[in-house]
Formats: structure tokens, sequence, C-alpha cells
């Protein structure tokens, strides 16, 4: 293994954590930060913060950057929306980001279930924010729409990477289709804010990078977090290299300098984290 | 009072984890929230904080050393 550099080193503290854990586990509730083995789960859970997993915890893909496992998808829980709506109150959430396990099993990609939590939080914690951090639902508009219609404040849909390695690192995905998620959903609600990330250190070159900045903009994206690749485990895509502070720097002017109106790029920034930094400095412009 | 501070889960299939540094000495203070040891996983290294203040009265473990989840690698003497 790789020596760490100096800044990936995060703070955990046990009995932070194990108080999230339970409630997570009392309301049988998954959280990416658990699933993904986030290096961030430490500080969010301290912070009694947390991103919801809707519909399981197994995935129907297996993409080679990612370490939620791939199985068989679980029956989706009717309960669960309440129960996210009963946990983002208990922790006293201003700001909620639903993900999911990507399910290419149900005919909806799971856009009801989405929809669904979205309006139980409405109803458990008024004034609370919600974004969707969502799978590509395969592009389908119908399932795309039933997302929109619950409004969320913020639509997230990954790209990931730069298009010339999402066949080796997303297999199941594609760059075009990823970016006419976004496209489609800024379209159709121009009042959702749209968001995406993706991972450097995954083997790509500036210059791919500057494109995928471009293609992204062009789909009217608001918000852009930008993250180190961290390898979950020697069977997973093999980490290219560690992009220091100061190119994480350099990226966010870059996307700055182009268009995106907020930017969160560092090594350890994650897609939806201290993603309430990001709606309120986009919604003050609104 | 004597409590054993033990090698915890980062991770649900992690087994065992690797005390990659030791940040406090025998004898020094500790005070809930500092980190006292490093341990390295495949995405970061987690500096893990002590959950009470007290005293380091051991290390049980060397630094480089493998040890299973939830076995002791140090004593803190608390109040």
């Amino acid at each position: 293994m790789e020596k760490k550099p100096e800044w990936l080193k995060v703070r955990y503290n046990q009995e932070a954590v194990n108080e999230v854990a339970a409630l997570m586990r009392d309301l049988k509730l998954n959280t990416v930060c658990k699933e993904a083995n986030c290096p961030n789960l430490g500080e969010c859970y301290r912070k009694h913060t947390s991103t919801f997993m809707i519909l399981g915890s197994n995935c129907t893909r297996n993409c080679k950057f990612c370490n939620v496992t791939c199985g068989k998808p679980e029956p989706v829980d009717p309960e669960e929306p309440m129960n996210v709506a009963l946990a983002a109150k208990k922790l006293n959430l201003r700001h909620v980001v639903l993900t999911c396990s990507t399910r290419d099993d149900l005919p909806d990609g799971g856009a009801e279930q989405f929809a669904k939590s979205v309006r139980a939080i409405r109803e458990v914690c008024p004034g609370t924010t919600v974004e969707t951090l969502i799978s590509d639902m395969k592009g389908d508009p119908a399932s795309l729409d039933i997302v929109i219609a619950s409004h969320p404040e913020v639509l997230n849909h990954n790209v990931e990477t730069v298009k010339e390695l999402q066949s080796v690192v997303r297999s199941k995905a594609t760059y075009e289709r990823s970016l006419g998620v976004l496209r489609y959903c800024k379209e159709k609600d121009p009042t959702i804010l749209t968001k995406t990330g993706f991972m450097v250190g995954l083997g790509e070159t500036e210059e791919q990078i500057d494109r995928l900045l471009d293609d992204i903009l062009e789909t009217g994206c608001d918000i852009l977090t930008i993250g180190q690749y961290l390898q979950p485990s020697p069977q997973h895509h093999p980490l290219a290299r560690y992009a220091t502070p100061e190119d994480f720097a350099r990226y966010k002017e870059l996307a700055l300098k182009k268009g995106f109106r907020h930017v969160a790029s560092a090594p350890l920034a994650r897609s939806s984290y201290k993603a309430w930094e990001a709606l309120e400095d986009v919604h003050d412009l609104y | 009072m004597e409590k054993e501070l033990t090698m915890p889960k980062l991770r649900p299939e992690m087994e065992s984890g690797v005390l990659c540094a030791w940040l406090k000495e025998e004898g020094d203070v500790v005070s809930a929230g500092e980190p006292i040891y490093e341990i390295e996983t495949d995405k970061v290294v987690n500096q893990i904080e002590a959950t009470e203040s007290g005293v380091l009265k051991k290390q049980l473990i060397e630094e480089g050393d493998t040890v299973p989840v939830s076995s002791p690698v140090a004593i803190l003497e608390t109040k």
C-alpha cells in the first residue's frame, strides 16, 4: 500500500459513531457513509449528520471505484420513507441528502421511493431542505419525472469520472446518459438546483478534466464536487495518483472561472460532504 | 480507574488493523477528543480519539503491529 499523504488523515471517535450507528440500526436504515466506507464518517457522525442510502444496501451494479456491495437487491421497504424522515428529525438535520443503491431491477429505478421519502421529510421536518443523489435510473424520463415532481431543492447525479474512463470505471453507466440526466432535470424544472461530482486519481489527464468541466457545465449544472479517488480494496480500480490540495484548489478556480456557481474541491470532498454549504451559497444568489 | 483502549472496527468487514503510529507516549495526559494513535485503512489514516480524559498508562503494542478488532492496544488511567 502506497504511503498516505498527510492530507488524508481523518479523526475517528468510536462513541460518536456508535450513537448515530445505533439510530440507523433501530430504524432499519442504511447510510452511504457506512456502505461506501466513507473516510468522513467519523467527522460527519460526530456532527450528527449522515447521508441516507435508501432502497437497500445491495447494488445491482458493480462499478470498479465503489465500495457498495453488489448483490441480490432487497425488497423495497414501505416503512423506509417515514423512517428516513424520523431519523432526520432525531438528528435535527437542516439538509437531508438521500442517495440509493442503483436498482436496475425496479421498473422505475426506485424513483417512487425517492419521491415518497422527500414527501415524508416535508411532512415530518418542515423547513428542512432535501437533496436527492440519484442513480441514472437508466436515463428513463418517466422515472426522472417522478423525482423531479417531488421537488427536492437539489438534484444530484454523479458523472464520477472523465469521458475516457467511463467504461472502465462504471461498466453499466455511460457518460452521455449521465450528462443527459443532468440536462433533462434542469430543463424540466429549472428551479431545482442540479449538482454533480467526479473523482481525480483514476488515471485521467488535465485536458480530459478540462473537457469534462465544459461538458458538465453545458447541461446547466449549478454545483460541482471534486474529490480524491480512494481505492477501497486491492480488487478495485487501481489508484493512479494522489492529487495535492494545491491541485484541488486549481480545479476549483478553473471550474468557477468556467461558470459553476458553487464548487467543493478538496482531497476529502465527497458528493454530500457539507452539502448544506453548497445549497446556502447558491440559494443566496438564486 | 484503568480503562482498556481497544482496536476499533472502522469498517464492517475489518477484522484487524495496523497501528501505524502512537501520537501519545506513556505518561502523557490525554483529553477526551484528543487523538492517541493512528490506524491505516485502505482509504485513509484514522486518528483514533480518546473518548475519556486520563493518563496513557501503558502502550500494549508497538507501531507496525497488527491487532484483531476489539483487542486491547493501551491502558488509560482515568479519574
